[in-house]
Order: C-alpha cells, then structure tokens, then sequence
C-alpha cells in the first residue's frame, strides 16, 4: 500500500479543486431521500456542491440550500448558495436576494454573541465549574451555527478544563470533531477520536459511540489519501451507526467508502473475510448493494463486470463531498489490481483486449499499463509492435549466477577497500585536520601545479577534462 | 677494470651450486658483495675493459644486478657531469636493459638505487620527449620488482603522472588495474630477518626504512594516484574501473576534517562517471567519513543537480542545466565529462524502454526518448536508428533490430540482458573465488601487521591487566563496558 501511495501521480489523478469539473450524467439518487441522511450544517455544504457540479440537479440542490440556509443563521453560506443559483437560475424566486432577511439575522446573530459572552463572563466569575463549561458549549454552538469555524473550534476546547465526567469528555470530542471535519481538520480528528477512546469507561457506553468513532476516524484517513487505513476503520465500525454521526457521514457513505477501500487495497482472500464475512460490516453493505455486487464479482475474477458497476455510479461518487477528490484514484487502484489478477495466468494478452475490458470508456490503458509497469506493480512489458502484453520471463539459475559474481565482487571491493584504509590509518596519513591550512595549501599547490603541467587535463581522444 | 672483474662477480656463484643458497647465506653473500662494490671507486667502475669494452656490456643485469647497478649509476653521474666517455644513447640502451632484466631479489637489497635509477630515468625522457617510450620500461620494472602491484609506491604516481603527461593511457594498465592494498609503513614494524626471502609480502620488504620509498607519502600523494588513475580511465572511457579509483579517492578515511580539495574533485568526476555507468545519481559508499560526506555534498551540489535531473528530468532541462554550468565544468576541468553525459542521456532512456517494452519500433522509440544534445527529439527515426545500431555494436544495449518490409524497423529487446554460458559462468566464479582467497591471505597479513602497532600492543597490555585485575576482583573482562571504545578494527570485515 505504501508503495501505491508514494507511487509518481498517474494520468488520470484527480482533479483537486472543488467546482473544477462539472457532471453531467444524471446521478441515481434522489436528492431528497439523499440529503435526509444528514442533519446540520453538512447539508448545506453538500447541496451546494451539488448544485455547483450537477447539471442535472443544480438548480433543484442550489434552492433546497437557499432555503436550507435562510433556516439557519449563517449569512456566509446563505450568501454563497444564493450567487450560485442567481448564476444558473436567476428566474428561481429563491436566486433574489433577500436583504431583510440578510439584516435581520446578522443583528440578530451580534445581540446574541454579544449576550452569550456577557453571560460566559459572568459564569467566570462566579467560578462554577458546570456554568463554565455550558457557557462556553452555547457560545461554541453559537460560533458554529454562524458559520466563525476557529472561534467555534476555541469555544468548544474551552470547555475541556471544566469537564467533570467522562460522559462530558465524549461531548467535547463530538463538537469539535464536528467542527474539525468542517474544517477538514484530520488531525483534530484523530487526536478526538484517541481522546474519547481512552475516555470510554463501560462497554455500554463503548457500544454507543463505537460505530460513530470509527466512521469518523475512517473519513479522516480516507480524506488524506491514506485508503488502507481507512478500509480498516470503515470495515470494524459495528452496526448501529444510524444517524449519531448524521452531521458528518451516514451510513450509506460507511458503506461506499469502506467497500471502495477494502477493493482498492486488500486481495481477493481479505475481501472475502474481511468484507464479505464480516457481520458487523453487512449491515452497511445491505444499504449499497452494487458495492457488494462490485466485490463478489472482483472475487469471482469477473473484472469487466466488477468495472462497470463502479463505473456506472461514477456519477453518484462524483457528486459526494469527500469521495470525488478521490475517486479517480480509487478506480484506478482497483483496475489496476484487476488487472494485475487478470494477467496472472496468461503469458501473453492483446492490448485490444484489455482496453476492451478494462479501459475506462474513449481512453485506452498505454499509458496506465506503462505507469503500472514502472512502479512495479505489474511484471509484464508491453509489445507495441504486435499489440502485446507479455509476461517477463526470467531465468532463476542466471539470476542467481548473476547475484552471486555481483555478491563477490562487491565483497572483493569492500575488503580491500578496508584493507587499505587499515594501512592509511596504520601510516597515520588520514586527512586532518590541525594541519588544514597547510594541508589547504598543499592541495592548492598541486593543482596549480597539475593544471599547468598537464595543460588543463588530458585531451586526448577528442576528450576535455 | 679486469682486475676487480672478479670481484664484481662474485655474487651469486657462477654456475649456481648445486643445492640453493639458504636465506642467510644469500643474504650475507649479498651484503657482502654490496659493501665491497661499494667501495670501489667510481673511476674504477668507469674504466673499460681491457679489450675496449663497457663493462656494462659484458655484465648480465639478469644474474649480477648489484656491480650492473652501481656501474650505472657511475655512469649516470658521470653523464651528469658532462664526461666525453660517456655515450648518452648507449646509457639509455643500457638503463632499459637493466629495467628489463634485474634480478628482483637482488634488487631489494639496493632500492634506494634503483628509485634513483627510475627518478633518472623518467627526467631524461621528458628532457628528451621520450615519454611515451619510456612509460613501458617503468611500468614493467615496478611489476618486476613487486609483482603483486597492491603496495602504493611513489614510483606509482611518477608513472600515472607521465602517462597523463604524454596522453598515452594503454600502457600503464598493468599497473594501475592491481588493486591497492598496502602504504609503505612509517614505522614499527619489525624487521625482516632477510630481505631476501621471496615468500615476503610487499609491505614487508618495501618500507621507509628500505629505501625504495625514500620518505613517507603523504595523504595527498595517496590520492593525487587515485584522482589521476580514475582520470586514466576516464580517458579511455573505462567508466567501471573509474569510478572504483575515485571511490578510493572520495571514501578516503579523514580524522576530524572535512574532504582535502582532491576528495572533492574526485566526488564531481565520481558522479559524473558513476551517471555514464548506471545511468543514476550514486549513493556515497558507507565508509566515507560522515565529516567528509557533509561537505561533499554541498561542494558537489551542482553535479548532483546534473544526476538528478538525468534520471528523472527532460533533454531539454538537462541541456539547459549543462549549459548553464559551463563555466564551472571548463573550470573543474570536466567539460569532457559533460559532453559525454550529454550525449549518454537519450541512451539511457532507450536503455530504460526496456523496463517497459520487449518490442518497439523505431518511431515509437523517436516519439519516447529525447536528445539532450540537441535538448529535443532527434530530426528523424532514422538518426535513432543509427544511435542504436551504435548501441548494440558497443554491446551496451542487448536487442536486436530486425526490417520488416514496408515498416519502420523493429527494435527487440533481449528479456535477460546479457547471458553468460555455463562454462563462462563457471570461469567466473573460480577466478573470483581464487581471488578471494587471495584477499583473504591479504587479511591475514594485515592483521599481522596490525598486531605490532603501538595502539594494539596497548590495547593487548590494558586487556591483560584488567584481565588479572578482573580475577582479582572477581569481574569477567567481558563486564567492562569502557573497553568498547577500543576500535574494532577488523571484525566489520566479516
């Protein structure tokens, strides 16, 4: 895995930026029944990528968030869903914008900071502990809502001197893990997620926020690339996620992400053990039957079918918030590795072949198939001349023969190389130091002396040196 | 003259007796014969013989290369002074002569004259522009009087200094392809009991106190040899042994200092070279001092710009970093050196096709590599052709190139590079087998040595003490810890 992720960028690396491509196959999810899986503030940020990316539900995504955001209190994200829209679908009554509205709540948003911190303050003097930290909660809920990330992120540390029970410790973690995956924070997350795991006192509680870590801390690694990791965290989160972590991932995505991972990174028996077998992790896969399809079939060596499954919701995994940064890189592992098993039992396969069965559709795989060859990941060599891909074959016995002459004659070299340096050292002629200025000028004198006599190096055979 | 003729061949017996003279009669017979020519003076030596003769004419330099010497040295001198008598011609013919035929073991006896007769000898070639003449007759005296070729001797550098000197490189192979073993010693070392003994290793019988090597070299001696070996080989384009020479020079050991300015030389040829060999930037081996590999590294840092950036670079960002650089490669006198990486890189990336491919044609191999000469694609398919068909000519890519009709030609590469037969491979594995043991004879030579150093006979003392000490006190030596700080000095060997 390692040496996927240190692998040189591919050809078909993903685009970073967000809005930077557009999709125009209509997806196969209903943008309704979709965005009722999350709750807070990652609706809003889902529904305006959507409608930035999506030609076919723009429109429909950008009003549902004008309205989603005219329901909260953060001006920022009203602002940025309403310009979309105003872009695209200026005759929508939701793309005026509404400056009453706009006026109302930021003088309602001031009064309330202003109050929340009147009251925190007056907390602290008083010095009880629980006031504190429930000052602090509200003013952190507060930030949140508005849409002022750091200060959110402040208020809600804040609260971690004033914790009195390890029920409290999990709540701390729960908000600012919130708010860290807003921020794509990863490594708050992770240090939350160690934090609360140490916290956990019984099994019961354990139980509860089990599903809710792993998810959490699976996102993290998946975000930065790191998918075997990832696959592990997705793949042990236990039933019962439901909608505890609805403000950052559902179910549904525990699925995705798990199973996307798990094809990219493991090998057929781990997919079968660790997947497939596994109970815990079923009952996410139920909910996104084709990834379970896409598995089975990669188990079954039916690779083509195994592609086109994925490839048919590409749409779908282009429109989610974390996964279409990556998704180019996913598809790519696991073709790779497709066809890493597909070769394996033949000695030679036409290039025709494997673009028809494996080629994401109009491109062909030269270039894909070369970057595999050159990072090791496929021992083949492509044949260009008769369309081509033929395995190496090697010769262990002139392998061996080979080794062993290279093994001699280094050792030949170190041993006397060390010889020598016994008897430098036994003549007491190692370059040193006390004597540097003189020995500076004697290295000067015998290259002036060299230069001169040997007229700038010997320039024979048409050579300069 | 005749009438000490006798005395003069007196030593070794003529015809040789019948059972071989033991080492410490040899040695005194020589001793002897050597303080009575001695003694003899140098007018007397000069005289000819009573019918008209040279005496250096009738003497064999084979059998008595003790009076042959001390009468050539007369005569030397005697030149030197400007004498009439003397015939500069016949004195050349005769100094070859000796260089070619000397007794050996004879010759241990008398180094201090035969490093002056070598010294002589290479100053009146290049008073006479005889260089290129003379570079064959000093290299085989040297392998004549040492045959292994493993101790360094000043008369190394003279000789790699004059094959720089006269650009004729062939010729001092011979010497310069032994691997270097021994530095003539300072001190320390017992004495041998008789020179003569011919089972002696080098470092044994050429030592300071020997003569041949008149003072103790210097380190910069030491590797001004290697620098100007792996600039021998350089000019011949012998890339492997190259850079094994200026790996001496860079893996140099130093004490608390950084590189001498010859290290640093030798570190830019190094990569260079190394870069023409593999086609990569090279790793500093593990033995150099970490001191020196420090400053290496920033004083080599424009060539390790060059490496990189023809591992992994385009043509045209090499062309434009070599030419950026020219003015410190003329000044580091390397511009040759440059020219041929140049040149290699398109090489090189049809070399690594080969990672990829097992069969191409010429314009799919047009299309994929770059010049950097030309810091571009090469005009057409058929220049490629040609730098392939002079690549497999000069063996350095294993394919071969076939012409289908009506197509481009067809490059196959051979899937295993270069096959060795059986009986090849064999061959290769006992020559380096035999030359292992050799080294190992080596080791145990050096450790010999080593037992005589000062240091280790401290060290030997401090162990036998504590040793005592520690049965007193009822303490294993093994139980203290301050005794690994002594060095190591050939367990890492094995």
């Amino acid at each position: 895995m390692a040496s996927l992720q240190s692998a040189p960028s591919s050809p078909t690396q993903p685009r970073n930026k967000k809005g930077g491509f557009i999709v125009a196959e209509p997806p196969k999810f209903d943008l309704e029944s979709y965005i009722q899986n999350y709750q807070g503030r990652t609706r809003l940020d889902r529904l305006i990528y959507i409608g930035v990316c999506s030609t076919f539900l723009g429109v429909e995504a950008l009003k549902l968030a004008v309205r989603e955001a005219k329901a909260g209190k953060d001006i920022r994200k009203y602002f940025e869903a309403q310009a979309h829209l105003e872009t695209i679908g200026p005759e929508e009554p939701e793309a005026v914008r509404d400056k009453s509205w706009i006026d109302r709540v930021s003088k309602q948003n001031d009064a309330e900071t202003k109050r929340l911190e009147e009251e925190l303050k007056g907390y602290k003097n008083n010095l009880v502990k629980e006031s504190i930290r429930m000052g602090n909660e509200d003013l952190g809920k507060h930030y949140h809502a508005i849409g002022e990330l750091p200060k959110a992120f402040e208020a809600f540390s804040r609260m971690r001197q004033d914790i009195s029970a390890s029920k409290q410790i999990i709540d701390v973690s729960r908000h600012l893990i919130n708010v860290a995956a807003e921020q794509k924070n990863w490594i708050a997350i992770n240090s939350n997620v160690q934090k609360v795991k140490s916290a956990i006192a019984g099994t019961a509680e354990e139980a509860s926020v089990q599903p809710y870590l792993h998810a959490v801390q699976g996102l993290a690694h998946f975000d930065v690339g790191d998918y075997s990791e990832a696959a592990n965290s997705f793949l042990w989160t236990e039933p019962g996620l439901a909608q505890s972590a609805a403000t950052i991932i559902s179910p549904n995505d525990v699925a995705v992400y798990g199973g996307l991972c798990a094809l990219a990174t493991m090998d057929r028996n781990q997919l079968q053990r660790r997947v497939l077998e596994n109970s815990s992790f079923r009952t996410y896969l139920e909910m996104e039957p084709q990834i379970r399809r896409a598995i089975s079939f990669f188990i079954n060596s039916r690779y083509t079918n195994c592609l086109q499954v994925l490839e048919s919701y590409r749409a779908d995994y282009l429109l989610d918030i974390y996964l279409h940064r990556h998704i180019d890189e996913i598809y790519q592992l696991i073709r790779g590795k497709c066809i890493v098993q597909y070769f394996i039992p033949f000695s030679s396969v036409t290039l025709a072949s494997l673009n028809s069965g494996f080629a994401p559709l109009g491109k062909t795989m030269d270039k894909e198939l070369i970057a595999m060859i050159q990072r090791g990941d496929l021992d083949a060599r492509i044949n260009t001349v008769d369309g081509l891909l033929e395995s190496r074959k090697v010769d262990p016995r002139a392998e061996l023969q080979r080794e062993a002459l290279r093994m001699a004659e280094d050792y030949e070299k170190e041993a006397g190389r060390r010889i020598l340096h016994m008897h430098i050292s036994m003549a007491g002629i190692e370059v040193k130091s006390p004597k540097r200025s003189h020995g500076g000028q004697a290295d000067a004198a015998f290259f002036q002396d060299e230069g001169h006599r040997l007229g700038g190096g010997p320039g024979n055979r048409g050579l300069q040196y | 003259m005749d009438d000490i003729l006798p005395k003069l061949l007196n030593f070794p017996q003529h015809p040789p007796p019948p059972n071989p003279l033991s080492d410490q009669q040899y040695d005194e017979g020589i001793r002897a014969q050597i303080s009575v020519v001695k003694n003899i003076p140098n007018s007397k030596l000069l005289q000819p013989t009573s019918g008209g003769e040279n005496v250096l004419d009738i003497i064999n330099p084979s059998v008595n290369s003790v009076p042959y010497t001390f009468i050539l040295i007369a005569n030397i001198e005697a030149a030197q002074r400007n004498d009439k008598n003397i015939d500069q011609e016949n004195l050349w013919n005769s100094i070859i002569a000796f260089l070619a035929q000397f007794d050996p073991r004879q010759m241990r006896y008398m180094q201090t004259e035969l490093s002056q007769i070598l010294d002589i000898f290479s100053n009146m070639a290049r008073r006479h522009h005889q260089i290129p003449t003379a570079i064959p007759h000093i290299r085989d005296a040297l392998l004549r009087f040492e045959p292994t070729g493993t101790l360094l001797t000043p008369k190394h550098l003279l000789l790699v200094k004059l094959a720089l000197e006269a650009k004729q490189f062939d010729d001092v192979l011979p010497v310069i392809d032994k691997t270097i073993l021994y530095i003539p010693g300072a001190g320390h070392r017992p004495r041998q009991k008789y020179l003569c003994n011919i089972c002696l290793p080098p470092a044994a019988y050429i030592t300071v106190q020997t003569g041949f090597v008149a003072k103790p070299l210097k380190h910069l001696e030491v590797l001004e040899y290697f620098l100007l070996s792996g600039q021998v080989y350089i000019g011949l384009k012998k890339w492997k042994r190259a850079s094994e020479c200026l790996e001496v020079a860079v893996t140099y050991p130093t004490k608390d200092s950084g590189p001498s300015k010859v290290m640093t030389e030798a570190y830019k040829k190094w990569i260079l070279v190394r870069l023409l060999m593999d086609g990569k930037m090279p790793v500093l081996p593990k033995v150099t001092s970490p001191g020196a590999a420090k400053v290496l590294k920033v004083l080599g840092k424009p060539y390790e710009t060059v490496a990189q950036i023809f591992e992994q670079g385009t043509a045209s960002r090499l062309k434009s970093e070599l030419e950026a650089g020219r003015d410190l490669w003329t000044t580091d006198c390397n511009m040759g050196l440059v020219m041929c990486v140049m040149a290699a890189y398109q090489q090189f990336q049809i070399k690594n096709l080969a990672n990829v491919h097992t069969k191409l044609t010429m314009v799919d191999i047009h299309n994929l590599t770059q010049s950097a000469e030309i810091g571009s694609k090469l005009p057409n398919a058929a220049a490629v052709e040609t730098l392939v068909q002079s690549m497999i000519a000069d063996g350095t890519l294993h394919a071969t190139l076939s012409h289908p009709p009506n197509q481009s030609p067809v490059l196959t590469f051979s899937p295993n590079g270069p096959l060795l037969t059986e009986k090849q491979t064999q061959a290769a594995l006992a020559a380096s087998s035999t030359r292992i043991k050799a080294l190992t004879e080596e080791i145990k030579t050096t450790d010999r040595m080593l037992m005589y150093e000062k240091e280790y006979v401290n060290y030997a003392k401090k162990m036998k003490k504590n040793a005592a000490a520690g049965l007193e006190h009822g303490v294993g030596v093994n139980d203290m810890d301050f005794l690994g700080e002594d060095e190591d000095l050939m367990g890492s060997l094995y």
